[in-house]
């Protein structure tokens, strides 16, 4: 990715075009874009070198935001999206080993972070200086095998793996807050070892330069705070953000919404 | 094919050996424990290579995530803890990050069946079957020392995941100098057969024994040696059965999943109309217990052997009794 590429847009604009995808399916993913637009566009837009870096998307049900970040940065073929949800195509809407961009998708969640380290000590010992990207959700936190993985990191001072890590405080029962207490997450994370960084996850500048705080030889994570409705009245006070059932009314109202800010 | 007679020689370590062997020669090969190093026989690894050689702790979980990972970078990780916990444990892990993305991960599971003195938590009576059921997996259980150098190398260059279960510590050498373990072929020890075993890992030594008690008392047992559980050489079973007038199964593992639904599910579907036993763990927990006392109680025996024989050939009268082969020559109680 160029570095003069201005991402100030990107982040609305793979929103309007992620309430396009599933709205063209009627229900789905949308929570999970309309969360993490900054956060996934700060990391396939600035932290992952496209054909250098390692991205591992944990959670495969976000894949809806990586198909609509990057159709904007141009790393996917826009043209491609008509294919998405339909059946046999490769654009599902959970990610899989058949998902563009992505170099391993986990859909049994909390896998993401091992399989990073992986990379990252594969690296490590061919030398390459290639980077690990790690896209996770809070939800996953309740997953013993996070745990596992973040010692290991820390333990081995992997600092080339950076997670990020969208906390929409939304899961299936509803949030994540409601279901278990995973707060302080970056009194945790720090516990284990790891540097952490607390950001706003809507605000696209804060995000990027979390990015590139002096990680002091561990392994970063970026906690960014996000809204799985990101402020929009359409969908204000939404029970279950989780799975949105979407209408057309609903998917015009929501691109008005999402233009107006633009 | 030659087959030594028992009692066997024994080889000491010959699977961490091997690894260090092919590691010498090929710099993809990394090697992963869970604080089971010593006991998975890659102390010798970790020595020789300690750049090479991670040490994941008691959490397989991460273990077989990072395999994972290290897999789709290019290496070839040989991932060594007992056959519960890289089974068991992380299934969730291996079925999603290694077997459906057919990395090229190689799961080393130590003290299968009940080889274990620790009890059910310890003992790996299930690993076959549930490696088995994963697709792009390829499941195999040696017996011999010497053929475990031939495999650690012939499993290298698979192109999807593979789960090997060993017998830790001594191991018997039963084969030949000239015995070459095939991945595709069914290894035919004795052949023809009024009844035919069909025996894989720890068990084809009691089925060795039993062709012998049997052939004593004039009855001809052949005995077809099957490595490869997965894919099985199905032509060599078929092959084997079809003159037989039943077949055997032996195996250190649950009678269901294994080696005997194998066969099963291949001479149905041939329409082999032989009858079938299979000898195994019986559907049950074990408990804790020494080797040969765990084998004898739980029907893993020459012994039992003979009885399922006997009953495929209506015989009247009792099989000859045998004394069940030994290996170990210790015995204490080492859970790990």
């Amino acid at each position: 990715m160029p570095p003069t590429i201005d991402l100030t847009d990107v982040p609305t604009k793979a929103r309007i075009t992620a309430v396009e995808l599933v709205g063209s399916v009627g229900l789905g993913y949308l929570g999970q874009v309309l969360s993490s637009a900054e956060l996934m566009t700060a990391t396939l837009g600035d932290l992952v070198r496209p054909y250098t870096d390692r991205f591992i998307l944990s959670p495969a049900h976000y894949v809806t935001a990586v198909y609509a970040v990057g159709a904007e940065l141009g790393l996917l073929d826009r043209k491609e999206l008509i294919h998405y949800g339909i059946d046999g195509a490769a654009l599902e809407t959970i990610g899989s080993e058949r998902t563009p961009l992505v170099d391993f998708t986990c859909g049994s969640l909390a896998q993401g972070l091992s399989v990073g380290i992986g990379y990252a000590l594969a690296d490590r010992l061919a030398g390459t200086g290639a980077r690990t990207a790690v896209f996770a959700s809070d939800g996953e936190m309740e997953e013993g095998q996070t745990w596992e993985a973040a010692l290991f990191a820390a333990h081995h001072r992997l600092d080339t793996i950076t997670v990020v890590l969208d906390c929409n405080n939304s899961q299936v029962d509803g949030a994540v807050s409601m279901v278990t207490t995973v707060e302080p997450v970056s009194a945790k994370w720090e516990a284990f070892g790891w540097e952490a960084v607390e950001v706003d996850g809507h605000d696209l500048e804060a995000v990027l330069g979390a990015l590139h705080v002096d990680r002091g030889g561990k392994p970063l994570i970026i906690v960014g705070r996000s809204d799985p409705t990101a402020g929009l009245n359409a969908i204000a006070g939404l029970d279950d953000a989780h799975f949105i059932t979407l209408g057309p009314d609903l998917v015009n109202e929501l691109i008005v919404e999402l233009k107006g800010r633009l | 094919m030659t087959v030594r007679q028992a009692p066997y020689e024994t080889a000491l370590k010959p699977y961490g050996k091997a690894l260090v062997d092919l590691a010498e020669r090929r710099a993809d090969i990394v090697c992963l424990s869970a604080d089971l190093t010593r006991q998975t026989e890659t102390d010798l690894f970790r020595d020789r290579f300690p750049e090479r050689f991670f040490n994941a702790g008691m959490a397989e979980a991460n273990l077989m995530g990072m395999a994972a990972g290290m897999a789709r970078a290019g290496l070839i990780p040989y991932v060594n803890t007992f056959a519960v916990f890289c089974t068991r444990r992380p299934f969730d892990q291996v079925a999603m990050s290694i077997a459906y993305p057919c990395s090229k991960v190689r799961i080393v599971g130590f003290m299968p069946g009940l080889s274990s003195p620790g009890g059910p938590s310890h003992q790996a009576i299930d690993d076959l079957a549930l490696m088995r059921v994963l697709p792009n997996m390829t499941v195999i259980d040696i017996a011999d020392a010497g053929e475990t150098a031939q495999v650690v190398e012939a499993i290298a260059d698979i192109d999807g995941p593979v789960y090997l279960r060993l017998k830790r510590g001594e191991i018997p050498v039963i084969f030949g100098p000239s015995y070459r373990f095939s991945l595709d072929r069914a290894a035919v020890v004795r052949p023809g057969g009024d009844v035919v075993v069909c025996a894989s890992g720890m068990m084809l030594t009691p089925a060795l024994k039993a062709s012998d008690a049997a052939a004593s008392v004039s009855i001809n047992v052949g005995v077809v040696y099957v490595p490869v559980i997965k894919p099985i050489d199905a032509g060599t079973v078929i092959q084997a059965a079809a003159a037989a007038k039943g077949v055997v199964t032996a195996e250190n593992h649950s009678i269901i999943g294994g080696l005997g639904s194998a066969v099963a599910e291949v001479l149905a579907e041939a329409g082999v109309a032989t009858k079938l036993r299979r000898v195994g763990v019986e559907d049950r927990f074990a408990t804790a217990g020494s080797r040969p006392y765990l084998f004898r109680e739980y029907g893993l025996s020459s012994g039992r052997i003979l009885e399922r024989i006997w009953e495929l050939m209506g015989c009247d009268t009792p099989p000859p009794s045998v004394n069940e082969v030994e290996t170990e020559t210790g015995g204490a109680f080492e859970p790990v």
